[in-house]
């Protein structure tokens, strides 16, 4: 074979095997752990021990933070916060594979003295030894530079980007905007200033926050969903049980399996678009290896 | 302060208990207040007479005060000498000062001048007692300005340490987190008349540079209208008169001995000359009530004109600005701005414990007569849908105490789109923050999928907002959330019909639209 040729030939079958180049040298494919059952916080461990258990994650002596979202003056039966036994599940676990202290908070959306009351989530923490509920406090949020898409700079939480551990425990539902509110949106907890510019350019804003602020763990809860009226619902008209439990540490891949319990499909949700784009995560489920129990 | 005797321990433990049911005037995670500082409000007989004169109507909440009414034309004045946390205060700090005598100007039927004009103006439908009543004078004091320094402080304290030790704050912040959550307010809050309500409170404790108790003899309306009740009192002090051979009472009587006789109206029962007698003469014994210096009530001009004055008052200051009308905002459940003027104290109960501290004191936006009362400011913060805490710590009912789900329904307003400044209007951006916000769960704000065109002429699917006015309670989220910097892109606006909102029934049926689950 002549040289020429055999570059030529090297050349173009290198253009068909892109794919298969990828996916044996880049990283392995996503796995999204899925769990169904009517014990919230049962369900929350098997989710857990599929991806391979906590202590895959959390390390002896490590901060953990658990950013649930519970921005709203609901209570758990109304979907729009996550669910305290999940976020309890969580916090045991935490504590279980040795984590130093699990911290816990919300930048809300009401007061967030009610917010937390009201979510069951003080309730479910209370008296747990090592872990903090968390009010935001202003001095902590620190302008982080991102030279993202849109955002030049955020001020981000301090906490929670100097945590060990951040794990993004999402509740799974409606929103007007974006559709759907899952684990990418759920870090507008973390964001200070005024959040709610970013509604115009939400998806590329997102995509900005979640590069630099990074979920090791992304756990979405789906237990019961809010269906319309989102983000903070209030009628049980609203709300459909799912009993279900997402865990993933690709927040990207957790996000659009989520999606399908809507009866999306993740190219509906812009905000998994743009992340996905970015390199944030797998969106086809097709490439996502989805393991349930 | 001089010895300890039963009044001073009294005095002491009241002031205690205002202190706690000051501070617990907030939420404490419970929907519930057990006990707020509006018990104190009550046991007020100027605030039940203002009450009385104004709505004319009697309601049950006030009976304390009646209770104490009657309980001062038996026994006398006490509650000045055994009970107002005010009183025992000036107290405390009126030792520190060097006495210069009463001016003139206060003396004589000053303190009618200052009761009757107050009682004329309710009787006119403006409630104003509240203005001068010595607990509301406190309540508003340390509302509106002393708690708020305290907490500035404080925060301002503990955030300067976290500049020095970063995270390592935290080794201190079980500490610091009793002192939060059990002394200082919850929120920063900068009031308007922050500084007029410091300097009325700091005035009536400056008065006791001129003579001790000063305020309470010579101005209190609350001390006037117990004054009258006392005189009925059948308790009368033996020897009525200085004794010709001591006279030590004059020296240690707070109040009114320094004329020959112990004036029944301004004894306040703190038992000094009675404890403190070198011969252990006095008594305080049952006899003919009635008794003592003076008409019972002041002479028929002062009478007259002090009354004549109140109603005068109250019509000269009832100019309103429309466009500053526009923006009262009253809390939730009051419906109508005549009945709430009379009804309400401007104790600054419900403005200490709002939630979201959206109740301000008014300045001059609902007119003179309007001064103090709260008012709703969106832009500062919302009414929280779940809360109903302003109308449990209401004293006279102004604010109506209302279950959860009828306060909902309640009408403060109604949110407009300004829609030169409204995002998706003014600029063709998505938004909708505020529809997101909105707590009506089956939506006052909604918007449709509009295609339209935008400034560079590219094709662009916008969220149009739009507000469903059967279904807005004015709660003011939409406007305080609105991220137009500034002025909102929307706002609420008061309105005369505040007829609550119909019972939810399910989920209202929604406009079928680009709604993906319509």
């Amino acid at each position: 074979m002549e040289r020429r040729t055999f570059l030529k030939l090297v050349g173009l079958s290198s253009l068909f095997a892109e794919g298969a180049f990828r996916r044996l040298f880049a990283a392995p494919q996503p796995t999204v752990a899925v769990a169904r059952g009517k014990d919230y916080a049962r369900t929350t461990r098997s989710a857990l021990a599929l991806l391979g258990g906590m202590k895959r994650f959390v390390k002896p002596g490590d901060v953990v933070v658990l950013k649930p979202n519970m921005g709203w003056d609901r209570t758990p039966a109304q979907a729009a916060n996550t669910h305290p036994l999940v976020v309890r599940a969580l916090a045991e676990e935490a504590l279980a594979a040795g984590a130093k202290r699990v911290k816990v908070f919300d930048r809300t959306c009401n007061d967030e003295r009610r917010c937390y009351v009201q979510s069951g989530i003080s309730d479910a923490l209370k008296g747990m030894k090592g872990v903090e509920l968390k009010f935001i406090e202003n001095e902590r949020f620190r302008r982080v530079p991102i030279k993202g898409a849109v955002l030049p700079a955020w001020e981000l939480y301090d906490e929670a980007l100097s945590a060990d551990v951040f794990i993004n425990v999402p509740v799974a539902k409606h929103h007007g905007l974006s559709r759907l509110t899952l684990g990418l949106k759920n870090v507008m907890g973390v964001m200070g200033g005024n959040r709610g510019s970013i509604h115009r350019h939400l998806d590329d804003a997102l995509a900005d926050i979640n590069s630099v602020l990074k979920s090791h763990l992304t756990v979405i809860d789906a237990t019961r969903i809010l269906t319309d009226h989102g983000p903070q619902g209030g009628s049980p008209a609203d709300v459909k049980v799912m009993d279900t439990v997402i865990a993933s540490t690709d927040i990207v891949a957790a996000d659009a399996y989520a999606t399908t319990l809507f009866g999306l499909k993740p190219e509906d949700i812009p905000v998994t678009v743009a992340a996905h784009k970015r390199g944030l995560g797998e969106m086809n489920l097709k490439r996502v290896r989805i393991v349930t129990a | 302060m001089k010895r300890i005797t039963s009044a001073r321990i009294s005095q002491l433990l009241f002031l205690v208990l205002f202190l706690v049911l000051f501070i617990n005037t907030e939420y404490r995670g419970r929907d519930e207040i057990n006990g707020a500082v509006n018990a104190f409000f009550r046991a007020d007989p100027l605030v039940a007479a203002a009450y009385l004169l104004a709505a004319k109507a009697f309601t049950w909440l006030l009976l304390p005060a009646v209770l104490l009414l009657v309980a001062t034309a038996l026994l006398g004045r006490f509650f000045c000498g055994w009970i107002c946390p005010l009183g025992t205060i000036l107290d405390l700090l009126g030792g520190r000062f060097r006495r210069r005598g009463a001016p003139s100007l206060f003396t004589g039927n000053a303190k009618y001048w200052v009761l009757l004009p107050l009682l004329g103006a309710a009787l006119a439908g403006i409630n104003l007692a509240g203005l001068l009543d010595p607990l509301a004078i406190l309540v508003r004091g340390l509302a509106f300005s002393l708690h708020p320094l305290l907490g500035d402080t404080t925060r301002g304290a503990w955030v300067g340490l976290y500049r020095v030790l970063g995270e390592g704050r935290d080794l201190l912040a079980p500490g610091y987190a009793l002192i939060r959550d059990h002394v200082l307010p919850f929120r920063e809050t900068a009031y308007p008349l922050a500084f007029l309500s410091a300097l009325i409170l700091a005035g009536v404790i400056g008065l006791e540079g001129c003579e001790s108790r000063c305020w309470c003899r010579r101005l209190c309306p609350l001390g006037t209208l117990l004054g009258l009740a006392a005189r009925f009192s059948p308790f009368n002090r033996r020897p009525e008169k200085l004794c010709a051979d001591c006279r030590a009472c004059s020296g240690l009587c707070p109040t009114s001995f320094d004329r020959e006789i112990l004036q029944k109206e301004e004894c306040i029962f703190c038992m000094e000359c009675a404890v403190r007698c070198p011969s252990a003469r006095v008594r305080f014994l049952p006899g003919s009530p009635l008794a003592g210096e003076g008409p019972l009530l002041p002479q028929r001009r002062v009478l007259l004109g002090g009354v004549i004055g109140g109603l005068l008052a109250a019509r000269f200051f009832r100019f309103r600005d429309p466009a500053a009308q526009a923006r009262v905002l009253r809390p939730p459940g009051v419906r109508d701005e005549g009945a709430f003027l009379a009804a309400c104290v401007r104790c600054g109960e419900c403005m200490k414990v709002c939630l979201r501290s959206a109740l301000y004191p008014a300045v001059l936006q609902s007119g003179v007569e309007g001064l103090y009362t709260p008012v709703l400011i969106p832009r500062l913060g919302y009414c929280e849908y779940n809360c109903t805490l302003c109308g449990q710590v209401c004293p006279t009912g102004a604010i109506p105490n209302l279950p959860v789900p009828a306060k909902k329904r309640e009408v403060i307003g109604k949110a407009v789109f300004d829609r030169n400044h409204c995002l998706p209007f003014a600029k063709k951006i998505n938004c909708i923050v505020c529809e997101e916000h909105c707590p009506i769960p089956a939506k006052a704000i909604r918007s449709r999928r509009v295609l339209d065109t935008d400034d560079q002429g590219r094709q662009v699917e916008l969220l149009v907002p739009y507000v469903v006015d059967e279904l807005c309670n004015g709660c003011g989220i939409c406007e305080n959330v609105c991220p137009v910097e500034g002025k909102a892109g929307i706002e609420v606006f008061a309105v005369k019909d505040r007829t609550p909102l119909r019972e939810f029934q399910g989920p209202v049926p929604v406009e079928k639209g680009g709604d993906p689950y319509g």
